[in-house]
């Protein structure tokens, strides 16, 4: 069909569609395999798919998947930090980020390390009883080069959208490959180690000193939370609406890191095609996620994995891979000597509806 | 992030590394160079620390 001519409407109805232009995966906190919430975090966890929490010496934690979300913006969820106990006196070394690490085979159009590097612009949706200074970080982790910029929670308890364009950077190259490149650091507490120098704001060989200059310390009163979502990276220098995916499309781009088997159905079969055991010791069940991975998975089990055969469960058995973990396919083994069972063609599964399996080849 | 790492064999051939961790999880980790538990298994061996080998 040919076209007369591009109505203003027309142009403005294609440039609304989806064109994965944010780098960021899910950015609207959407996605949440591994649980909704986690508890008492001293350490490093998630919740929402793709972004890490990770905290040294700056408190206790609890992180969740919230319905607390700025009113009209189209968003469902967003990712909260709540303080539940302070620390007001931060060692050197303190520091607590929510982070995304991202392929760099996915970067290559921002042309990095040439004269004609792209320019990135974050925006977002950003909520905290403490108001003051914080500090988005972004680090090209193939050539060690960081880049920091200021923002300010003006308002308690309020939603602010917040808009940062980090100019493009002509030195170093990211890698083409599935490692990660990039990684996207909000950050909410730095000791000193972070906060000594001159904040980097512009590229530059990344000095542990200038990475958070300013930055408050969010861990210092068990009042203390945070709340983000709308989180969107993308090439230029403005930023555009945030990019809503179908919920179909948002789960698969997350699935090629995190693949949860189980926890929501009453039958959670490891295997359809069927599994097998032998008079020894192992059953095993072959696995392939709904998407390729990003790299041969770690699994671990929340529950209890048991040995089902002929609408009969054993239970007593210890569980790993056996050989053959790949991207796309792999073996997980059921190991329990003298098990008893002599038949063939078994299956494993979870023990409850809430047990599941997960699989993760995630930057952390 | 880990308390135990153990190596696990079948039919003679190494297969995973089993890992306890400090919070009480336990992980099954391929031998897989662009996993990252298996990259943070390598650097805290090179820390000085020591996979349990019972061999098979």
């Amino acid at each position: 069909m040919a076209i007369d001519k591009v109505t203003s409407a027309a142009l403005e109805t294609s440039t609304n569609q989806p064109n994965f232009r944010n780098i960021i995966i899910n950015g609207d906190m959407s996605q949440a395999q591994r649980g909704t919430s986690v508890s008492s975090l001293t350490g490093t966890d998630a919740t929402c798919d793709r972004w890490r929490f990770a905290a040294t010496s700056a408190g206790t934690w609890t992180i969740s998947q919230s319905t607390t979300v700025p009113t009209g913006e189209g968003f469902a969820t967003s990712f909260k930090a709540d303080c539940t106990t302070a620390n007001g006196s931060l060692s050197a070394g303190s520091i607590l980020r929510f982070s995304q690490f991202i392929e760099g085979q996915n970067l290559q159009y921002l042309k990095k390390g040439t004269s004609s590097a792209e320019s990135l612009t974050i925006s977002f949706h950003v909520r905290s009883a403490k108001t003051g200074t914080y500090i988005v970080n972004i680090k090209d982790r193939d050539n060690t080069r960081s880049f920091s910029q200021s923002y300010t929670i003006s308002s308690a308890d309020t939603w602010e959208k917040k808009t940062i364009t980090f100019d493009g950077d002509t030195t170093g190259a990211f890698g083409n490959d599935n490692d990660w490149s990039l990684e996207v650091h909000f950050y909410l507490v730095a000791g000193t180690t972070y906060t000594s120098g001159t904040l980097a704001t512009a590229w530059e060989s990344s000095t542990s000193a200038n990475l958070a200059v300013g930055q408050v310390n969010l861990a210092d009163s068990t009042s203390n939370d945070w709340y983000v979502t709308g989180i969107q990276l993308e090439a230029g220098s403005v930023a555009s609406d945030f990019e809503f995916l179908p919920h179909d499309v948002n789960k698969e781009r997350c699935l090629r890191y995190c693949f949860k088997h189980g926890g929501e159905a009453s039958t959670q079969y490891l295997n359809a095609q069927g599994g097998y055991y032998d008079a020894n010791y192992i059953a095993f069940g072959l696995v392939s996620p709904p998407v390729p991975m990003r790299s041969a998975p770690s699994l671990t089990v929340n529950g209890t994995v048991i040995v089902h055969r002929l609408n009969t469960d054993y239970t007593g058995w210890t569980w790993g891979f056996i050989s053959g973990v790949q991207s796309q396919s792999w073996f997980v083994s059921a190991n329990k000597s003298s098990h008893g069972v002599t038949a063939q063609h078994s299956l494993i599964k979870c023990a409850t509806t809430s047990d599941f399996f997960l699989y993760s080849s995630e930057f952390f | 992030m880990f308390i135990e790492i153990k190596k696990i064999y079948l039919n003679n051939e190494f297969i995973y590394y089993h890992c306890i961790l400090q919070n009480g999880k336990q992980m099954a980790v391929p031998l897989d160079e662009a996993n990252s538990d298996y990259q943070a298994i390598q650097q805290w061996i090179s820390e000085g620390n020591t996979v349990i080998d019972n061999g098979n």
